[in-house]
């Protein structure tokens, strides 16, 4: 039993999972009280005063939702693709969740889960999966509403992917690598956002995170004026939970992941090395509050303005950008 | 980490790239002006192709003797990739003066047309200059998807339609077959370079690993089914009677052409060692693409549909000169290939012209009496007739006694015999087009001609090229066995 | 290999998550079937036709220039990390390359594809 114990892999695959373990119950921890928080804000930004009922200044609230979530009633639609139907929910919440396993939270590596090469391309990859989610959670449904805002999410989500993928691409040319980590260390005298094509970069790679996570004002696959509740309108208890989760999610780790690209990751003054974590999580906060504020401020966009803003000026201004600091890159290494 | 090469550009030989060069920035061009207004009169979008098409045949010329091995051995300038950038240059060239007023009079007149047509060369010029099963499918892919939207190019019509779906999802289901194929010989020969995976063969000479069979067989596939060999020739037929005739006369030409080259090059640069493998296989689809091709033709009453399946026959005699393989088999190839092109595009430049506006007529009760009607016309069909029949004195019959007598001499006997039957029988249906052209009255309504002097040009040269390789066939055979001696 | 080996337990422990809340939940919540609750929710009217009907062939015009210019932004992954190595040529060589899809992105516009009216 010792020996067993003492075997390198096994060790390895042990700790792994009690950071994975750690990272599941402290992420929904955090979408718990992210829900209460912008319930909350959203509520003083309205002059009103928000959940306040359950436990102190309405403290408990998020489990009591979750507890009502559990207990619903569920059904499914005759017509419904019964797989698929089930199948579309998790796929929200799944990639979501792994691409926390690629992000550094400090510079120590019991703060991570484990350091790729490839990192950020796991991101890229896991975030357009999740348009399948949302695809076949309208498909499936068998209900007129769930699939236009089905096909006009998907068709959303592929558009905002474009910029966001090109807008990674100036940190990638300053770093010299897609891992994470190596991306962190590089901004250790100077944050990638502090440089011109660096912030045009973070602008765009934050309007595409509004737009990825259907987060308003890109709320358009879910706009209850029209389209009822868009893909998951069939949907209810905890695939409806599943759905909501994944979107908090969602904007959790695109938010980790632009700490980590634009904002110098755990880098920050002051601190010692055992506690840089608290700046990831500082900076991770801000972002947090930056969307539910955005939420609460902006109007909802038109379709066609959408497309149009992803397309027309979101796509030309990235590669542009992509171009003007290989020129710029490039020039520096001239000397 | 691999190692690692500095490219430089200045190592880059921009004459031998010239061509790509001339003929992307060209299809570039053609796509910005179509927003540039002009005259509805003009006819700048083949101008412009015209021009391209003139820069990089020149280009190419002007290093013709140089070799060149570019990209880290990919593309390949040498007499080979000469040979076939002129080839197909003047293709696109005689296929740009046959569409010059016929698009204009069908109503298909988009600058998208042009741009695919250069687009399509481009991609017939990488074929035959890849050194790189990578580049290769890379270039058969350009080619391919510019020619399933032009054989769709008449929109409105539903047979256009219907042709270019067919031909889109059969050649979409090849490329993937060819692209499968190309991963599992890397996956068997460790590599993609065809100079790499001769030296790969020879050194280890796996014959019975099922990854390289399996991955040979898809590639033949893959090249079959641009060559339209039986039995991958199911869409020819169609796709060749939907096309806009222009198309299809230079698909014919050049589609086939840039299919051969890609197979000979992969075949006697890659897989040389393995060649008791794959002649028996190319020898049966050899006979079997002649005699279907030839036996279905004699059934057809719509001229552009016989022609389609005359083209399978011919793919069938082509296969025979690959079969030969070696300097003379290559060096017949590469000739049929030349004298092919010209009699085929020019028997479609003829048909182009019949019909007022949009209507097509082109069946053989609508040729009837056209060698009096327009005598012209009626002896430059019959030229293209009798040639691709193979009766003298035309080119058509050089290129088959040539590529005939290569056969025999590498001991094909069997296949010349089939061949040489099916030639004969061939004979039959393309002098029923010549028998209603002089010894038949015209119908009711009898096929108006629409005569442009481009068109007049178009008929001028394929007839010249016809009738000058039929008598005087020396100096495409010397540069024929020049242009292979390269590959070997 | 082993940096990859803590995703795939992620994925796993990922797919157990979902699956159990989903598994879990169905367990205990309450099932009272009737024809109206299981019709799919058209407002409250009865539901007209079946629900997977055509749709506008923009989203799939969207869906294949999506194709079209991610592979172009794959492309350029591998350009940005080896980029400081290949020097000038990788840049000239990749402007080449942008310019190429600018044009076509130029017809794109101008043949309004991008326009949803």
């Amino acid at each position: 039993m010792a020996a067993f114990w003492h075997d390198p892999n096994v060790r390895m695959v042990f700790w792994a999972l009690v950071k994975i373990l750690v990272i599941l119950q402290a992420m929904l921890g955090v979408v718990s009280y992210m829900i209460y928080a912008e319930r909350k804000i959203a509520g003083h930004m309205q002059a009103r005063v928000g959940p306040n009922r359950v436990g102190p200044l309405g403290l408990f609230q998020p489990i009591a939702d979750v507890a009502k979530l559990f207990f619903k009633e569920e059904f499914i639609p005759d017509g419904a693709n019964k797989v698929i139907f089930h199948i579309a929910p998790m796929l929200a919440v799944i990639p979501a969740l792994i691409v926390f396993s690629v992000v550094p939270f400090g510079p120590q590596d019991a703060l991570r889960v484990t350091d790729l090469n490839v990192g950020l391309l796991l991101f890229l990859a896991m975030s357009s999966i999740g348009v399948y989610a949302i695809v076949l959670g309208g498909w499936s449904s068998n209900n007129k509403y769930a699939l236009l805002g089905g096909l006009r999410s998907s068709a959303q989500m592929i558009s905002y992917e474009l910029p966001m993928g090109l807008s990674c691409i100036p940190v990638i040319l300053l770093a010299g690598s897609l891992s994470l980590v190596e991306i962190v260390r590089m901004q250790e005298h100077w944050w990638f956002v502090a440089t011109p094509f660096g912030l045009l970069a973070f602008a765009i790679f934050m309007i595409t995170a509004l737009a990825e996570t259907n987060r308003a004002p890109f709320d358009l696959p879910e706009a209850e004026a029209e389209l009822v509740a868009g893909f998951h309108t069939e949907y209810s208890s905890m695939k409806f939970g599943l759905f909501f989760l994944g979107e908090f999610a969602n904007v959790i780790s695109i938010s980790c992941i632009a700490v980590t690209l634009f904002l110098g990751g755990w880098n920050g003054p002051w601190l010692p090395d055992a506690f840089k974590f608290v700046w990831f999580f500082l900076k991770l906060a801000a972002l947090l509050f930056f969307f539910i504020w955005v939420r609460w401020t902006y109007p909802r966009l038109r379709y066609d303005q959408l497309m149009n803003l992803g397309w027309k000026v979101l796509l030309p201004l990235a590669l542009a950008n992509v171009l003007v600091t290989a020129i710029v890159v490039w020039w520096r290494a001239q000397g | 980490m691999m190692p690692f090469t500095m490219p430089s550009l200045i190592a880059v030989d921009w004459w031998a790239l010239g061509a790509v060069i001339a003929l992307s920035v060209g299809a570039m061009l053609l796509l910005v002006l179509e927003f540039v207004p002009a005259p509805p009169a003009s006819n700048r979008g083949a101008f412009v192709t015209l021009l391209a098409l003139l820069a990089a045949a020149g280009s190419v010329l002007e290093v013709r003797d140089a070799r060149r091995s570019l990209f880290d051995g990919m593309f390949l300038h040498d007499g080979f990739t000469v040979f076939f950038t002129v080839l197909f240059c003047v293709i696109g060239a005689v296929a740009v003066l046959q569409s010059w007023d016929y698009v204009k009079r069908t109503r298909i007149n988009h600058g998208e047309y042009y741009a695919l047509l250069l687009s399509s060369t481009l991609g017939m010029v990488l074929m035959a200059a890849s050194n790189d099963l990578i580049t290769i499918f890379l270039g058969l892919e350009l080619m391919s998807l510019a020619l399933y939207v032009l054989v769709g190019f008449r929109r409105t019509r539903l047979d256009s339609s219907e042709a270019a779906m067919k031909y889109f999802l059969l050649g979409a289901f090849a490329s993937g077959f060819l692209l499968y194929g190309i991963a599992l010989l890397y996956g068997a020969t460790g590599t993609t370079n065809l100079a790499k995976v001769a030296m790969f063969l020879a050194d280890s000479p796996m014959i019975g690993n099922p990854m390289l069979i399996v991955g040979g067989l898809l590639l033949l596939v893959g090249f079959g089914f641009k060559v339209a060999a039986v039995p991958f020739h199911m869409w020819t037929p169609d796709a060749y009677e939907g096309a806009p005739t222009t198309v299809t006369g230079y698909m014919s030409a050049g589609a086939k052409a840039a299919g051969f080259a890609a197979l000979l090059r992969v075949l006697l640069v890659a897989f040389p060692p393995l060649m008791s493998e794959w002649r028996p296989i190319l020898s049966w689809i050899a006979a079997l693409t002649m005699t279907v091709g030839n036996v279905t033709a004699l059934l057809q009453t719509n001229v552009k549909r016989m022609l389609a399946y005359s083209s399978i026959a011919h793919a069938g005699y082509l296969l025979v000169a690959v079969v030969a393989g070696g300097l003379d088999g290559g060096s017949a190839a590469l000739f049929y290939l030349a004298v092919y092109s010209f009699m085929n595009l020019g028997a479609f430049g003829v048909l182009a012209l019949l019909g007022r506006g949009a209507e097509e007529r082109v069946t053989i009760k609508d040729l009837a009496g056209l060698g009096f009607r327009s005598p012209m016309l009626g002896l430059a069909m019959t030229v293209f007739m009798l040639s691709l029949g193979g009766v003298p004195p035309t080119s058509g019959f050089m290129g088959k006694v040539y590529l005939f007598s290569v056969a025999v001499k590498a001991g094909l006997i069997p296949l010349v015999i089939v061949g040489v039957l099916n030639s004969v029988v061939s004979v039959f249906y393309y002098l029923r087009v010549t028998v209603a052209m002089y010894m038949q009255e015209p119908g009711a309504e009898p096929v108006e001609i629409a005569w442009a002097p481009s068109a007049a040009i178009a008929v001028v040269i394929t007839l010249a090229l016809t009738l000058w390789w039929g008598v005087q066939a020396q100096d495409l055979l010397t540069t024929a066995q020049r242009s292979i001696l390269g590959l070997l | 290999m082993t940096e990859y080996v803590p995703v795939l337990l992620f994925l796993l422990v990922a797919i157990g998550f979902a699956g159990g809340t989903i598994g879990l939940s169905s367990l205990i919540v309450p099932r009272r079937r009737n024809a109206v609750k299981n019709s799919s929710y058209e407002c409250g009217v009865e539901p007209v036709g079946d629900a997977l009907q055509r749709f506008t062939v923009k989203f799939y015009l969207v869906a294949v220039l999506f194709i079209l210019f991610d592979i172009e932004a794959v492309f350029l992954y591998p350009w940005a990390v080896t980029f400081r190595r290949l020097g000038l040529y990788g840049l000239i060589e990749m402007a080449l390359f942008i310019v190429i899809l600018f044009v076509g992105y130029v017809y794109l516009l101008r043949k309004r594809a991008l326009e949803w009216d």
